[in-house]
């Protein structure tokens, strides 16, 4: 990966986090009247996957949508003027946080309903394949709601017909409020993915540079062999995953944008990997920038 | 003249040739018994696909809808109505989504097609008979198939047209003559359909009732009354005029309603045509709230004597 686009991903990473303080300032001053999905945490798969995409591709998204719509999107006003109900809004003001697609950026169909959009993601590949056209179809899940049934018969159905389905599962081991522990047995994706001859990979450091080229490798051998794959990404939403906004008087978890784009000092925050992974002066020209802007957009 | 299901099988293998590119898909839809006889010979139009499916009812449901976004007209072919409840999230859920982002013009066009468990000793579980709460809930078009002149209007306007609809064919009926009737009145959406004219009641058939308001037509003849008869589907927004207007010049309307909901759409013509026609008198024939869902036939139980006779007192 050469240097220009390693330089393109670590400031989208970056300007994806800014956004994200932005609007979760934003709900600390009960400026937005919605519940958004925070996610935190996730912005180095968000980044990749959003590169990974070429025109002929489409995205099929969950209530925890956010980061990859601010990745396709680009530009945080869309977003935010949808969460505030205006007209101008990425859905004209009408669709609210959970339900926010983007079709002319390839955002086919975004589900509030736990898996559901898993099925939807398998039509829209057999629709390609029998219509001969190219195109990948990435279908985002967490790892709540591949607990759904439809997980399984969507794996299913994705290989027996043969069809060009990225399944994503964002496993911050958290669903509403239980870790996994606490609410099921763990499973076993991987071997689940085995039961049914779909491939499956494992993305795990946050490095964004590193989920880019993965996911280039597993987009060339989806469109190759037309054998689905499932990618399993460790990660953390580093956020209160159900409930109250962080910072919000009494709640003991700080989110706030006076500390900086870093959440977190460790693996599971994309921000932070960059951090230790580039120069030092490279990450503060790149950080500095969307910090100020960001700050200036929350005063 | 044929069965009832076969006739329909004719005309559906028909149809869908008219519509290229069309992928259809069941579980077994091209072995076995061919579930049971209503995808029978089914053939592919020029690229279209008939697809083997797997035990799935929610996802080939989302799978439809998929398809829809991609451009590709698809139709689903259903064992029982019953099957449908898992897939309901979709119908709510997902189509409503696309119908606000989406313009349905420019989508593929997405059916599922459904016999009805209605001819008893299914058991507890085979006993969903009312597609109209799946209309009701999703706000979506719901057809019945149930005669010559309203089948292929329904299945040559509807597998076509845009956005998504259910067709349902009735198991009681399928080994029944196909019923052979006249068309005084079809609306452009397939909500309404009329059979016969007459001045002295207007009866209004849902679900699968129509044999049975066609059988009233009969005996009321044969008493010398003459009816207007109606079969009613289940359309969102559905304009009840063309019947109200008929109650208004019978100014008596009986329901038939084989339904096991509670709610029955019929209970809307009739808050209707009272309105409309202050002292229309009218009677619902339906089942009661203590339906057996058990091991049972599933014909609506009619006394047609009584029936005639209320009419005859009315008149």
């Amino acid at each position: 990966m050469n240097d220009s686009i390693q330089t393109i991903l670590a400031r989208e990473v970056l300007q994806l986090r800014a956004w994200q303080h932005q609007v979760n300032e934003s709900l600390k001053a009960k400026a937005l009247g919605l519940a958004v999905h925070m996610a935190f945490g996730h912005e180095a798969i968000a980044v990749a996957v959003s590169h990974m995409l070429e025109d002929s591709d489409r995205l099929v998204l969950s209530h925890r949508n956010i980061a990859y719509n601010l990745a396709r999107a680009g530009d945080l006003r869309p977003l935010y003027d949808e969460y505030k109900g205006l007209p101008s809004g990425l859905g004209g003001g009408r669709m609210g946080t959970m339900n926010l697609a983007n079709p002319a950026r390839g955002v086919a169909y975004t589900s509030s309903i736990l898996g559901n959009n898993f099925c939807v993601a398998c039509g829209l590949a057999l629709g390609f394949k029998l219509k001969h056209q190219a195109g990948l179809v990435t279908v985002l899940t967490g790892d709540g709601a591949m607990e759904e049934g439809t997980f399984y018969e969507s794996l299913d159905i994705a290989q027996s017909k043969g069809l060009r389905v990225l399944f994503i599962v964002e496993n911050n081991q958290c669903a509403m409020s239980s870790t996994i522990p606490e609410r099921r047995c763990a499973i076993k994706i991987d071997r689940l993915c085995q039961a049914f001859g779909v491939s499956y990979d494992l993305l795990t450091g946050n490095l964004v540079f590193d989920y880019a080229a993965r996911l280039q490798e597993l987009r060339r051998r989806i469109m190759e062999t037309s054998v689905p794959v499932c990618i399993e990404v460790d990660l953390l939403n580093l956020y209160r995953h159900a409930g109250a906004t962080p910072g919000f008087p009494g709640d003991p978890m700080i989110i706030d944008l006076k500390n900086g784009l870093v959440v977190r000092e460790d693996k599971y925050d994309p921000v932070y990997v960059l951090k230790q992974h580039l120069p030092a002066d490279e990450y503060a020209a790149l950080e500095q920038p969307l910090l100020a802007q960001a700050r200036a957009w929350s005063a | 003249m044929p069965n009832y299901i076969t006739a329909v099988n004719q005309m559906i293998r028909s149809a869908v040739l008219k519509v290229p590119g069309i992928c259809m898909y069941g579980q077994n839809i091209n072995n076995g018994t061919f579930i049971s006889g209503l995808t029978k010979n089914l053939a592919a139009p020029a690229d279209g696909v008939i697809l083997n499916v797997s035990n799935s009812e929610n996802t080939l449901c989302g799978m439809g809808f998929g398809m829809m976004l991609s451009g590709v007209s698809a139709i689903y072919f259903v064992k029982q109505l019953d099957f449908m409840l898992l897939g309901l999230d979709h119908f709510v859920n997902t189509y409503n989504f696309i119908r606000c982002y989406y313009d349905l013009n420019k989508l593929g066009r997405f059916s599922i097609i459904m016999l009805v468990c209605d001819q008893g000793r299914q058991g507890p579980q085979s006993s969903c008979n009312s597609y109209g709460d799946f209309c009701s809930i999703a706000r979506i078009p719901c057809y019945t198939v149930t005669n010559d002149q309203d089948t292929p209007r329904i299945l040559e306007s509807q597998l076509t047209a845009p956005g998504f609809r259910m067709m349902a064919l009735s198991s009681r009926l399928c080994r029944t003559e196909f019923l052979q009737l006249q068309t005084v009145l079809a609306a452009p959406d397939c909500s309404v359909f009329q059979y016969t004219e007459g001045r002295d009641v207007t009866i209004a058939c849902f679900n699968f009732a129509l044999p049975e308001g066609y059988r009233l037509v009969r005996e009321l003849a044969a008493a010398g009354l003459q009816a207007s008869l109606f079969s009613v589907n289940y359309v969102p927004n559905i304009d009840w005029a063309p019947v109200v207007r008929n109650a208004g010049v019978t100014r008596r309307l009986v329901v038939i309603d084989d339904s096991k909901s509670v709610h029955l759409a019929g209970h809307g013509l009739v808050e209707a045509a009272v309105r409309a026609v202050p002292g229309c008198r009218h009677h619902v024939v339906a089942r009661g709230a203590n339906v057996d869902f058990g091991m049972c036939q599933d014909n609506l139980p009619i006394d047609f004597a009584a029936l005639v006779s209320r009419v005859q007192q009315w008149c």
